[in-house]
């Protein structure tokens, strides 16, 4: 057991850090993705409109729940690609206003990744273990919090790198959190911009809330540090199993939103590919791993799962490489370019 | 359009075509076939389950039947439309009668997906073919619709005769920019009927005495709606074509203003038409009154 203080005091704001730091990162993630996605804009705006409709999704179905959980009701429900409302029919205000508001809030970073969280106890072998704890103290909790992270981590990370996507199951769930992914916030892009949710809006939202309204946050740190002296009273990590969950939901959530940036920067790539050849990478990639699995399938062995999307993901890279160096102007060396640039020259100079 | 089909003063504003993605309702019953039947190969040949199925050579065919007529039966209730049903009846049918003339019901985990998705691919085609069929000629004078594989069909509209205008935008049609615009003609062209009926049946008594009595009721309501070759289906850029056909029915429908210059110049010209005829006659009597002095 720690000090008093660490124990009474630090103790229980470990794992409440450790989600606001997973948090950020996801919404960095999100501004970067956002920044792809303008990227491509121009050439794939369907895609965009997309991504936007299904941020919107996400946030308005977060604030119908968050109406819906304060029984306030909802008296109207508006969706479309680049605009979503949601109107309560009673208005009410104090705690249950909070409420709804967390929702809206908070939501679309963790309700779409808890639908994954709920699918993954039956693709997964392991990864849910909760580590226990003995001491209590700030760094036994953010040591605890950390384990439970790592050891979920390396479960879902494992579980990716061998995921088969010829099962039905595993292929339904990648798509899932392609989608997740893509539409983890409403991107906005090229559209009139009614209301901007992204970084800054969030963190204005956090100051507004702290300025104005401290005691809603007062009472949300009151019944974390409720929970957390309950689960010390009966010696059970309850406290921390809870908050990593949040942390479990920040990286399928991050995961996700990897994946969707590798999409994104396969499309940008092959944007600058002129003609048919474009398509080549997107026919590399199933033919490339269906070859590894009828080739596997013929010669069973250990890891072809993993080997398979390896050989996939390096192929489709390399096509791509390629490509832009044969098709393009891209990756010509100074030297090749400096020769060219003289033959250009000399062929001025003989037309003279 | 060909020249020869243009009336005199005519020209074609805009020539269209259903979006790709416009007909995914009907495409979306291939997908599915698509997807069924990857998923029974998956389940009869590689899922654990495979022994089970290996056990009993009737059994993927009972499995894919009824799956696919129980999916066929709701997708039929959900939008009121039997012919899905039907449709996958006939698939399932087909398939049998396919198994039993090739004597392939023993290898039936290698047949149904290959047959359920050559027959995907086949509805596949036949959607595009559907869809090509339609062609949608933006006039100065009209708009002609033109659809139908076997049979074709062709509806002409001009622009004075167009009452309401219509504009339905799905989801899919938001993200890729295209939307069906449904114009009602005075005559009531382009409305259909959404009724929604209920009915229950009440039996009273024991083994010999019985009744049995149903009451119900049912309500309808106006909704616009026909077929895709009698409206502008899924057509892209959606806003651009909306535009350009709101602009041509306000140039050819007279407005109330217009109606009121229109009476205002009637009564003019009555007016002259008036004064006209009594110049005339006091023209007339003007001549005549020397030929009395006389």
């Amino acid at each position: 057991m720690g000090s008093a203080i660490d124990v009474i005091i630090f103790a229980p704001l470990a794992p409440i850090f450790g989600v606001i730091l997973f948090w950020f990162i996801q919404l960095l993630f999100i501004e970067s993705q956002k920044y792809f996605l303008s990227k491509i804009r121009d050439n794939h705006e369907p895609l965009c409109r997309f991504t936007n409709f299904l941020g919107i999704l996400f946030q308005t179905t977060c604030h119908a729940l968050g109406y819906t959980v304060t029984k306030s009701g909802i008296s109207s429900f508006y969706i479309s690609v680049n605009y979503g409302k949601v109107a309560p029919k009673k208005e009410k205000k104090g705690i249950f206003e909070w409420m709804s508001n967390t929702f809206l809030f908070i939501g679309p970073f963790f309700i779409p990744s808890s639908l994954l969280l709920i699918c993954l106890p039956f693709l997964m072998d392991h990864g849910f273990d909760i580590a226990s704890t003995t001491g209590y103290t700030f760094s036994e909790n953010l040591i605890a919090f950390g384990t439970n992270l790592y050891i979920f981590s390396e479960g879902f990370v494992s579980f990716l790198s061998s995921i088969d996507l010829l099962h039905p199951a595993h292929l339904g769930f990648f798509i899932l959190l392609i989608i997740l992914g893509l539409g983890t916030r409403p991107s906005s892009i090229g559209e009139k911009k009614r209301e901007r949710v992204d970084m800054l809006y969030d963190l204005k939202n956090i100051r507004y809330n702290i300025l104005h309204k401290p005691l809603y946050i007062i009472i949300l740190f009151l019944i974390a540090y409720v929970f957390s002296y309950a689960s010390l009273l009966l010696k059970q990590n309850w406290y921390v199993a809870l908050f990593s969950i949040f942390g479990w939901l920040s990286i399928i959530a991050i995961v996700s939103l990897m994946v969707a940036h590798a999409i994104i920067i396969l499309i940008k790539a092959t944007d600058e590919i002129p003609g048919f050849w474009k398509f080549i990478p997107y026919i590399t990639i199933p033919v490339s791993y269906l070859l590894m699995r009828t080739l596997f399938f013929f010669y069973p062995f250990g890891t072809s799962k993993c080997i398979s999307l390896l050989v996939m993901i390096i192929s489709t890279v390399l096509v791509i490489f390629l490509l832009l160096k044969y098709q393009t102007n891209k990756f010509k060396t100074k030297i090749d370019m400096k020769s060219l640039m003289k033959l250009g020259e000399g062929k001025k100079d003989g037309s003279r | 359009m060909d020249q020869d089909e243009l009336l005199e003063n005519e020209k074609v504003e805009k020539i269209l075509s259903p979006h790709p993605l416009s007909f995914i309702g009907l495409q979306s019953l291939c997908i599915f076939l698509i997807v069924w039947g990857v998923l029974i190969g998956w389940l009869v040949n590689f899922s654990d389950f495979a022994n089970l199925f290996g056990s009993n050579i009737w059994l993927p065919t009972l499995v894919w039947g009824i799956v696919l007529l129980v999916v066929g039966v709701v997708a039929s209730l959900l939008t009121i439309r039997w012919r899905i049903f039907f449709l996958y009846l006939g698939v399932f049918v087909g398939g049998i009668g396919l198994m039993f003339w090739m004597s392939s019901l023993e290898s039936a985990g290698i047949f149904i997906p290959f047959y359920t998705v050559a027959i995907s691919i086949i509805g596949f085609l036949i959607v595009e073919l559907y869809r090509r069929s339609h062609k949608y000629i933006i006039s100065s004078q009209r708009i002609v619709f033109k659809g139908g594989v076997i049979t074709k069909e062709e509806r002409t509209l001009r622009y004075d005769k167009i009452t309401d205008i219509n504009y339905k935008q799905g989801i899919l049609g938001q993200i890729f920019g295209f939307g069906t615009i449904i114009p009602i003609s005075q005559s009531g062209f382009g409305l259909g009927n959404d009724t929604a009926f209920a009915a229950g049946g009440v039996q009273l008594g024991e083994k010999k005495a019985k009744f049995l009595g149903l009451f119900g009721g049912g309500k309808e309501v106006q909704t616009p709606r026909t077929r895709s070759y009698y409206e502008l289906h899924g057509v892209h850029p959606y806003k651009e074509v909306g535009k350009i056909v709101e602009n041509l029915v306000q140039g050819n429908v007279i407005t109330p203003y217009q109606q009121e210059q229109v009476a205002f110049q009637k009564e003019q010209v009555d007016i002259q038409k008036q004064m006209r005829d009594l110049l005339k006659k006091q023209k007339n009597a003007g001549e005549d009154k020397p030929s009395d002095e006389k």
